[in-house]
């Protein structure tokens, strides 16, 4: 329905709210949250202090990569934003990456695909792969963790199958254009980076201010009441796996294209613990309802800046586990204790 | 007391109004779950711009009525008109299409949203595929101020709101939705005096729109504040429809009980002595306050009171559900805090939960699991494995003294009807035989035959030297076996009654009507 015709209502006069920049102030929540603000903040800090002790991490060859490694991440991260605010989780990423990464490759190895072919295929295969999780999830009313782990092994063996156990070599320079060369960049900018930021910003819009986009934070925070509110409930969650699985199948071209030339059978793997943190630590709510891509994108930031600079200062990598690990439980208890607060209210 | 002999005749209802003018007519329903007939016949006819009160005890089919409106559920019989066309209602947006619009008692609203998004969310006001959150704001500020309720509303998220608050924003949305009749189901029930009053305000701003209300609530005081006419309903029948004017409480509720049967009470001794179980002054701010209540050993002891009057919340307090702010609990003369239903075990509490789908009961295991659970270190050898046989001893024992019907101690209970899926969990808190018990709503939901059988258990475990509290929202339950009653209105023990109560007195206490209440009623110090 687009418009309401209660008989007890007068018509609207849009111009009677008070306005900045076209939107009623406090009608939304903020467009950058607080949450949000003590990320940038945190990651500036960090940024500061990398700089001023390792000087290597202001150079272009230590942020170059750096951007390149967030860009699958946050790109994929922007479909679990979605999944996550529905109050679902698709933990079967790493295995539609592996299907998908391993399926681009070969086809650029056996069959000499062309970019626009790789990409094409690599993204509905994701598609695909997602649309089974969603129609498992939306339809069979079984809890989303149970579905994608059960998918994430199917998805696996599949993977595998694929590979034969053998690994793909000689994938040609077909994919550079989202590589971490020369040919990756413009102006410095990994090209898979500024592509990562016009879905953010796509999905940023989608989530405000898009009647479906909103319904996402409608079945998060109570399916039943949404149903009732007229929300078609099973097409939206069905609708955010199938564009995680797209989204993971892009984000696949993106980690072929910055490997070497051979591609093993660890791609993928640890990738979902990667992109639900980032999720997390932008402070999503894990259990639906809140949550934004634009903090997701500073989650993913703040994981590899912080690996990065644990490589960096030469501290052993297991730190670089402990420090997200710590990132994580903050974000989590920051979120339990504004419910907590709330309640008590 | 006895309901005296010059009770003043009741006038006859109304004639109903012809139906062609009426927003709402329903004629002849009936509705039957299994072998329980919910309604067996209900005729209720509600006029534009009044507010229609329906009323009638617990189980006499109000919500029912109330489901087959809202299009929850489907009438098996009869037949539903809205101004004056027959219609289906097969399901509750099928309702909301009509412009029938129910305020559940729990607001169906998102925390995280403003109430601006929440009152438009699936029917939002679009420019494109955009949601125009100017024009939304501007209806939503418009529809507060028609309700009188304060503008700075639209932009708060809902989870900052209080309870009362939510309500009202729950009003709004269904307003929005082009609301002709507006159900609210006990809608006082989670508020306070002034929030009702404000409650009543909006109430009446809506009627003079046009807006039908059809009101539910136990609190019968409230009826003759807001409501035009009165539908009563007994035993799964409308009696009829009376204007509100030629009632009173007591005429309401000598109507809702009609002739009370004088059920055959079990000639009991009633046990002198110290209380084992006393509650002096306990409160629970927000909830309860100064609740005093002593039960003695072999005494059944009730708790009436109606829904949101805090009485639930005072028995899960006793049980270490919930932490008491203020007041002791005494167990034979010594002060206990119980501060987990583990801890209240461990005491000698045990306690019937009254929802016992979520709370008490394993549906898919086995009647045997359901009655060993919580007394496994009893049953197990060394306390390491659990000892099969004797747990199959100790469930066909329960069995046999609780006559629970079923073919096997191995059955799951999720087969079970009702009643006897009761008598496991009480068979379950017995096994070690607590010196209290506490029975929350024993027979909710079970069938009349189980429902004797479980007064009979009752007053078994109390001869036997059980410390027994019920709290109940089943008048007839609470006179029929409890030995002495205390009625919880307004968070606190109002009144208690003796063995001899009448079930016209207990209801008028409970819903604010202390006028002539007989000699052996007190006044609880």
């Amino acid at each position: 329905m687009t418009t309401t015709n209660a008989t007890t209502i007068p018509p609207a006069t849009p111009s009677s709210g008070r306005t900045r920049g076209g939107v009623a102030r406090g009608l939304l929540p903020p467009a950058v949250t607080g949450q949000e603000w003590v990320l940038i903040g945190v990651l500036a800090i960090l940024w500061v202090v990398l700089s001023l002790t390792t000087p290597a991490f202001a150079s272009s060859g230590s942020i170059q990569p750096l951007l390149s490694a967030v860009a699958p991440i946050a790109l994929m991260g922007v479909g679990m934003t979605m999944i996550i605010i529905t109050g679902g989780i698709d933990i079967s990423v790493a295995g539609v990456l592996m299907v998908t990464g391993v399926t681009s490759a070969k086809m650029l190895v056996d069959h000499d695909a062309s970019l626009l072919v790789a990409v094409l295929v690599s993204v509905a295969l994701g598609g695909l792969l997602g649309l089974v999780n969603g129609l498992l999830i939306a339809y069979g009313r079984v809890h989303a963790i149970i579905i994608t782990f059960g998918t994430a092994n199917l998805f696996q063996f599949v993977g595998r199958q694929i590979f034969a156990s053998k690994t793909v070599n000689g994938i040609p320079s077909t994919l550079d254009v989202f590589g971490r060369g020369e040919a990756g960049r413009t102006l410095g900018v990994p090209h898979s980076f500024v592509l990562m930021a016009v879905v953010v910003a796509i999905a940023w819009w989608y989530l405000r201010h898009v009647q479906h986009g909103r319904h996402l934070f409608a079945i998060g925070g109570d399916p039943v009441a949404a149903r009732l509110a007229g929300v078609n409930v099973e097409r939206r969650v069905l609708m955010t796996y199938v564009l995680t699985g797209l989204l993971v199948g892009m984000a696949a071209v993106f980690i072929v294209a910055s490997g070497t030339s051979t591609l093993d059978q660890s791609i993928g793997s640890g990738r979902e613990l990667a992109v639900i943190a980032a999720v997390v630590i932008g402070g999503t709510s894990i259990t639906g309802g809140r949550g934004s891509v634009l903090g997701t994108v500073f989650g993913a930031l703040l994981v590899q800046t912080v690996a990065s600079g644990v490589t960096q200062l030469g501290w052993p990598s297991e730190l670089s586990d402990l420090f997200v690990g710590v990132a994580i439980a903050i974000a989590v208890g920051a979120d339990l204790i504004r419910k907590w607060a709330r309640e008590r209210a | 007391m006895s309901i005296p002999d010059s009770v003043p005749t009741t006038p006859d209802p109304v004639d109903l109004p012809d139906s062609g003018t009426a927003r709402l007519h329903l004629q002849g329903i009936s509705k039957r779950y299994g072998g329980v007939r919910a309604i067996k016949k209900a005729d209720i006819t509600v006029r534009p711009g009044t507010v229609h009160a329906i009323v009638g005890e617990n189980g006499a089919g109000k919500s029912t009525l109330i489901k087959i409106i809202s299009g929850a559920e489907s009438a098996d019989t009869g037949e539903i008109f809205f101004e004056g066309a027959p219609i289906t209602l097969s399901s509750a947006i099928d309702a909301m299409a009509f412009g029938i619009q129910t305020v559940y008692q729990e607001p169906q609203l998102f925390a995280e949203l403003t109430v601006s998004e929440n009152i438009f969310i699936g029917r939002e006001i679009t420019s494109g595929t955009r949601v125009d959150w100017l024009a939304q704001n501007a209806k939503v500020i418009e529809l507060l101020t028609m309700l009188g309720l304060p503008a700075s509303y639209a932009t708060k998220t809902v989870g900052s709101l209080s309870i009362a608050q939510q309500q009202q924003v729950s009003i709004a949305k269904a307003l929005a939705g082009n609301a002709k009749i507006l159900i609210l189901d006990e809608p006082s029930a989670i508020l306070t005096d002034s929030e009702i009053d404000v409650l009543f305000n909006i109430v009446r701003r809506l009627t003079k729109t046009g807006v039908s209300v059809i009101y539910i609530s136990h609190r019968l005081d409230e009826l003759f504040k807001l409501c035009q006419e009165v539908t009563v309903m007994r035993d799964g029948e409308t009696l009829g429809t009376w204007p509100i004017q030629d009632l009173s409480i007591r005429r309401v509720i000598e109507l809702m009980v009609g002739e009370a049967l004088v059920e055959a009470r079990t000639e009991r001794t009633f046990p002198e002595g110290d209380p084992r179980l006393a509650l002096e002054g306990l409160t629970l701010e927000g909830q309860f306050h100064d609740v005093n209540v002593s039960v003695r050993p072999g005494e059944v002891v009730g708790l009436y009171g109606l829904v949101g009057s805090g009485v639930a919340e005072i028995a899960e307090a006793v049980y270490g559900m919930r932490r008491p702010t203020g007041g002791r609990i005494l167990l034979d003369g010594t002060v206990v805090e119980p501060r987990s239903p583990r801890a209240a075990q461990s005491l000698g509490i045990g306690m019937l939960p009254a929802d016992r789908k979520a709370q008490g009961m394993f549906s898919f295991q086995p009647i045997a699991f359901n009655i060993s659970i919580g007394h496994l270190s009893l049953l197990s050898k060394a306390r390491t494995w659990i000892d099969r046989r004797q747990e199959s001893i100790v469930a066909r024992q329960m069995i046999s003294r609780l006559s629970i019907k079923t073919p096997s101690e191995r059955q799951p209970v999720a087969a079970m009807s009702g009643g006897n899926a009761q008598k496991v969990v009480l068979a379950r808190e017995t096994v070690e035989r607590p010196p209290v018990l506490i029975l929350a709503e024993p027979t909710h939901g079970v069938d009349v035959g189980a429902k004797d059988e479980i007064h009979r258990i009752v007053g078994e475990l109390a001869h036997e030297g059980t410390a027994v509290l019920v709290v109940t929202s089943d008048v007839a339950e609470a006179i029929r076996i409890c030995d002495r009653l205390y009625v919880i209105r307004a968070g606190t023990t109002t009144v208690e009654f003796g063995p001899d109560a009448k079930q016209a007195d207990v209801l008028a206490a409970a819903s604010g009507d202390d006028s002539d209440l007989s000699a052996h009623v007190r006044e609880v110090s």
